[in-house]
């Protein structure tokens, strides 16, 4: 009994800490991306995230390092 | 990526899906040459500033036509349930009010339209002056680097302890530095600005990454650019012309990581006795950086200098004589890993380009302050084309901060 308790109150200090920690990303599933414009890399033309719409996407965060 | 890419290939090609990639590189044309180099043709947005606040990379998301995303982490065999589905269009529209402001300030609104308004103060304005500069950075071009800089500068002075805000300070400094509008210290600033911030924020690998892509090797957690050579000669195999990079990849980018900090052999001190005669009219400009901006006790840091003709007076390398000899003077107990650099003139008789020298220093465990690093160049330099040549010596140092 003691061990479970002390357990579970580990897991909420754990937990807490977790939570508090800022998010890696601000993707989540079932909600929109998030509205930005950016240049595209070819030519510096603006890019709404919004206006890639319509067609399904893969979406690739990454860096060529 | 290239997995991904035998995975979409045809199905983009059948206009299925498409595929889209965004970086936060500080020099875009680096992807652009890794795109071309693995036959990656999809398009490609730029997000140096890290408007998007991704802490981390890679991240796959399928996102669905709605733009809605779907999946993150995905993986390529997530992609047949993902394009069976028919996807709702969604009841509503998360409030995401930044990321919203942001994409208002993008063109075709004007710039200037997008100076903080009178009467606003403290965080409102903080506001303003970083949405302000966040739009001069993306759609402002080269030529209003100086605003940029300026509306980032007073967005961290009324809120010092924003992190992003400094990161991205940093980036638009390091932007200048590599422009024609550079100004002394640039390079400098935005390593205290990136440094800063990863102080404010330690979990920020972004961040992280732009310190380490320019600091020791052995902070590295693996090798940056060494990719551009093996790339550049494939694509040039295939008969294709590389993208061409607007910022060469320096020593400390194509360094591989290094588990050991390797000493090269002590050489003779080119001027012991200090005769060679000074370089007292500035033929050559000298600019020194250390990454980290500081240091803890015991880590190495990497010391970038530069050395640039004053075109002022039309100063230019003779590159008949000898090559430009750099030689440091480490603090006692301070390790080097080179204390002579020397690099070779190019063939061409005259050259006005600027020439970097990179070495690594490493504190003892027991060192904190400030310390001085003393060096010293040789050179020959000519007056003007037709003009005088000298060789001449230059004194100079490299302040290290050790926490």
């Amino acid at each position: 009994m003691r061990v479970t308790t002390l357990l579970f109150a580990a897991s909420a200090v754990l937990g807490s800490a977790a939570s508090a920690e800022a998010r890696p990303h601000p993707f989540v599933a079932g909600e929109p991306l998030p509205e930005l414009t950016l240049p595209a890399a070819e030519n510096g033309q603006p890019r709404s995230l919004s206006e890639l719409r319509g067609r399904k996407m893969v979406l690739h965060v990454f860096a060529s390092w | 990526m290239p997995g991904w890419h035998d995975a979409t290939a045809k199905l983009e090609a059948a206009g299925k899906l498409q595929t889209v990639g965004i970086i936060q590189e500080q020099h875009p044309n680096r992807a652009r040459l890794f795109m071309q180099w693995k036959r990656m043709d999809w398009p490609i947005l730029v997000d140096s500033l890290d408007l998007l606040e991704v802490a981390v990379v890679p991240i796959t998301l399928l996102v669905d036509e709605h733009g809605v995303v779907r999946k993150v982490s995905a993986k390529p065999g997530d992609l047949t349930d993902f394009l069976a589905r028919d996807f709702e269009p969604p009841a509503g529209t998360a409030s995401d009010g930044e990321h919203r402001e942001i994409a208002k300030k993008s063109p075709p609104v004007k710039l200037s339209e997008l100076l903080p308004p009178e009467g606003l103060s403290g965080a409102e304005l903080a506001a303003a002056w970083r949405t302000h500069a966040r739009a001069l950075f993306r759609w402002g071009g080269l030529g209003k680097l100086d605003a940029t800089v300026e509306a980032f500068e007073k967005a961290v002075e009324l809120e010092p302890d924003d992190g992003a805000t400094r990161f991205q300070l940093g980036v638009a400094l390091r932007r200048r530095y590599d422009s024609p509008s550079r100004r002394e210290g640039d390079f400098q600033g935005a390593v205290d600005q990136w440094t800063r911030a990863l102080d404010l924020d330690p979990n920020q690998y972004i961040w992280r990454r732009r310190v380490q892509q320019y600091g020791p090797r052995l902070a590295k957690p693996y090798p940056f650019y060494d990719w551009v050579d093996q790339a550049r000669d494939e694509i040039r195999a295939r008969g294709e012309t590389p993208v061409e990079l607007a910022a060469e990849p320096g020593g400390a980018e194509i360094a591989s990581p290094a588990k050991d900090f390797n000493v090269v052999a002590d050489l003779a001190e080119p001027d012991s006795g200090g005769r060679i005669l000074r370089d007292e009219r500035g033929f050559i400009r000298v600019e020194s950086t250390v990454v980290p901006g500081a240091v803890r006790a015991g880590d190495p840091a990497r010391l970038h200098f530069a050395f640039r003709p004053n075109a002022a007076i039309l100063a230019h390398w003779n590159n008949e004589a000898e090559d430009l000899e750099v030689w440091l003077e480490p603090p006692p107990g301070w390790e080097v890993d080179q204390r002579l650099v020397t690099i070779a003139n190019p063939p061409e008789l005259v050259s006005q380009e600027t020439r970097t020298v990179e070495v690594e220093v490493r504190s003892p465990k027991s060192a904190s302050g400030s310390f001085t690093v003393p060096a010293y160049a040789l050179y020959y330099v000519c007056e003007d084309v037709k003009g005088t040549c000298l060789y001449r010596r230059q004194d100079f140092s490299v302040e290290l901060r050790v926490e």
